[in-house]
């Protein structure tokens, strides 16, 4: 058997794969499982928003849809919360060609603020609507049945279902990149005009990565439903979970590969931290956080910290790394 | 006949930048499109390529009608265009920037390489082939725009002043690079400043000014058209004092 060359990839699988062994504490373990989580969410963003550049700022739509379907079909049929997914995920990909369509004939900021405005819409409206709990929202099962509902005590399953799901993600999206299909997407985000003039069906690839980016998304929020066993409006469909996504791509490096990674990486402890030493004022610094860190990525490195990190790394490192 | 524009007009608002242009295109031959600035042929250039839809009028290309057609729609119909200000993705490489032209036929990752490979080697862009397009001249982008074109295999290739701004040095070598295209068998059409471009390539020329067609026929006979002339140097030239050229 031919031993797996050590990369910065193989190194990084390995220290997600122990990481749980080493912080074992539930502390660590939370961080851990929210990290993923983020991470999942912004690399399913990243898709549609990084490479193909359509800033969507309304990704909780297909978040919340994700996060409702699952509990809802625990509390009308009392199914496991996971037979629910698939629904999210349909009405995500309906959602996402609904919204696509029309949308994506507008361009720039007129896309992201039709995104916002959806995305309010469905939030306001969840909130009013009696069959998903309106304003109070909905539970999953308290205590397990069995092993399906995925109600565990301890956060570890979670995490190791979590990273499967990033990996799967991390690994398409690496393929996407060496494609017609994600050339396709990066020369829509350089030049739409340009693009279409050498026969890149710009609608079509454009829809394409919307379905795509919100089936993950969808998921994303199926995840954290299943393990919170708790939806909100807010928490669903609010404006911070669009956000988060948006910020920690950009934080990282849009339309990168390990961009949303490295970005989740740095603002998950860092909103950790905050909020642990300054407790309950939690949302509120969060937002602070979030300006200060648009702020910064914007005047400083509108490429992200992967960008940066290409442009400083040392020559040699560099050159293993593109081998 | 290869491309057949048939009464062509396109108005914004109550202003026709181009008014019942008629051009027709055979096979194998380079066309020029001339005039001064604001005379339509650049809008009349975007009828052709399928990025403006003509007001009025009828546009055939190889016997398919289209005239309403979407740009994407022309360039598998075989029709390839560059643009005044060149439109490069900039911040992927050149060989990235051909291969998504080269997808277009050819689906599959290697073949697009392959394909891209060579015809960054036929325009001349080896050696900048791995560099991103943000890092080329203009020079270098005019050249890599006419790659990315050329790796669609289009038949008719629409070239708007790429060949503009260039020192007399990279003229002479973007000229040896259009009639290299031009011997693989590829139509061109060309609007161009430089009447040096356009009295060396095209066969045929029209001149356009304030939306009609002016002057069509050979460069020789059209730059002496008395129409032409007027519409460069004004009419009134003759009772004012010559101009020195």
């Amino acid at each position: 058997m031919k031993i797996p060359a050590v990369t910065p990839t193989t190194l990084l699988a390995a220290g997600l794969l122990i990481y749980p062994l080493i912080f074992s504490g539930p502390f660590y373990l939370d961080i851990g499982v929210t990290f993923l989580l983020a991470a999942i969410s912004a690399s399913a963003w990243n898709i549609v928003g990084g490479y193909a550049g359509q800033v969507s700022v309304g990704h909780a739509m297909f978040f919340g849809l994700g996060a409702y379907a699952p509990l809802l079909c625990y509390t009308l049929f009392q199914w496991a919360p996971i037979a629910g997914i698939p629904f999210g995920i349909v009405f995500s990909i309906a959602l996402a060609v609904l919204i696509g369509i029309p949308t994506f004939r507008l361009t720039g900021h007129y896309f992201s603020m039709a995104t916002i405005a959806v995305a309010e819409l469905i939030r306001i409206y969840f909130g009013t609507w009696d069959l998903v709990g309106a304003a109070i929202g909905l539970q999953g099962p308290a205590t397990a049945r069995g092993w399906w509902d995925l109600t565990f005590r301890s956060e570890l399953p979670y995490y190791y279902i979590f990273l499967a799901v990033l990996a799967v993600l991390l690994h398409l999206t690496f393929l996407i990149e060496h494609r017609r299909f994600g050339y396709y997407l990066r020369a829509i985000k350089a030049g739409e005009r340009a693009a279409r003039s050498l026969g890149v069906p710009v609608q079509q690839i454009k829809i394409k990565a919307l379905i795509l980016s919100a089936v993950f998304t969808s998921l994303a929020g199926s995840l954290y439903s299943v393990k919170t066993g708790f939806i909100d409006p807010e928490s669903g469909f609010g404006i911070l979970v669009s956000v988060q996504m948006v910020i920690i791509a950009a934080l990282g490096g849009a339309g990168k590969l390990y961009g949303p990674f490295v970005g989740a990486l740095i603002l998950i402890p860092l909103q950790t931290a905050t909020n642990t030493w300054f407790g309950g004022g939690g949302t509120g610094l969060t937002f602070i956080l979030y300006g200060g860190i648009i702020v910064l990525i914007a005047r400083y490195e509108p490429g992200g910290l992967f960008e940066l990190w290409e442009r400083i790394a040392p020559r040699g490192w560099r050159r293993k790394n593109a081998s | 006949m290869l491309l057949e524009a048939h009464k062509v007009s396109k108005a914004f608002g109550s202003f026709f930048a181009v008014r019942e242009a008629d051009l027709s295109v055979d096979e194998g031959e380079i066309v020029g499109l001339i005039g001064p600035n604001g005379a339509g042929k650049s809008t009349f250039f975007n009828c052709l390529a399928g990025d403006t839809v003509p007001t009025e009028g009828k546009i055939v290309f190889a016997g398919h009608d289209m005239t309403d057609a979407s740009p994407e729609a022309h360039a598998r119909a075989g029709i390839g265009r560059t643009f005044q200000v060149p439109a490069t993705f900039e911040d992927m490489t050149v060989l990235e920037n051909v291969m998504v032209g080269a997808y277009l036929r050819h689906p599959h990752h290697n073949d697009a390489r392959d394909l891209a490979r060579q015809t960054i080697e036929l325009t001349g862009l080896r050696t900048q082939t791995d560099l991103p397009a943000r890092s080329l001249g203009t020079p270098g982008r005019k050249r890599l725009e006419i790659a990315r074109v050329l790796a669609t295999a289009p038949r008719l290739m629409l070239l708007d002043e790429s060949l503009a701004g260039l020192t007399p040095t990279e003229l002479k070598e973007a000229i040896g690079l259009v009639r290299k295209i031009h011997e693989k068998g590829v139509t061109i059409v060309i609007v161009e400043h430089v009447m040096e471009v356009i009295m060396t390539l095209a066969r045929r020329v029209l001149a356009f000014n304030q939306g009609h067609v002016i002057a069509s026929g050979k460069p020789e006979e059209v730059v002496r058209d008395e129409a032409v002339i007027d519409a460069y140097l004004g009419r009134g030239r003759h009772t004012h004092r010559r101009r020195s050229t």
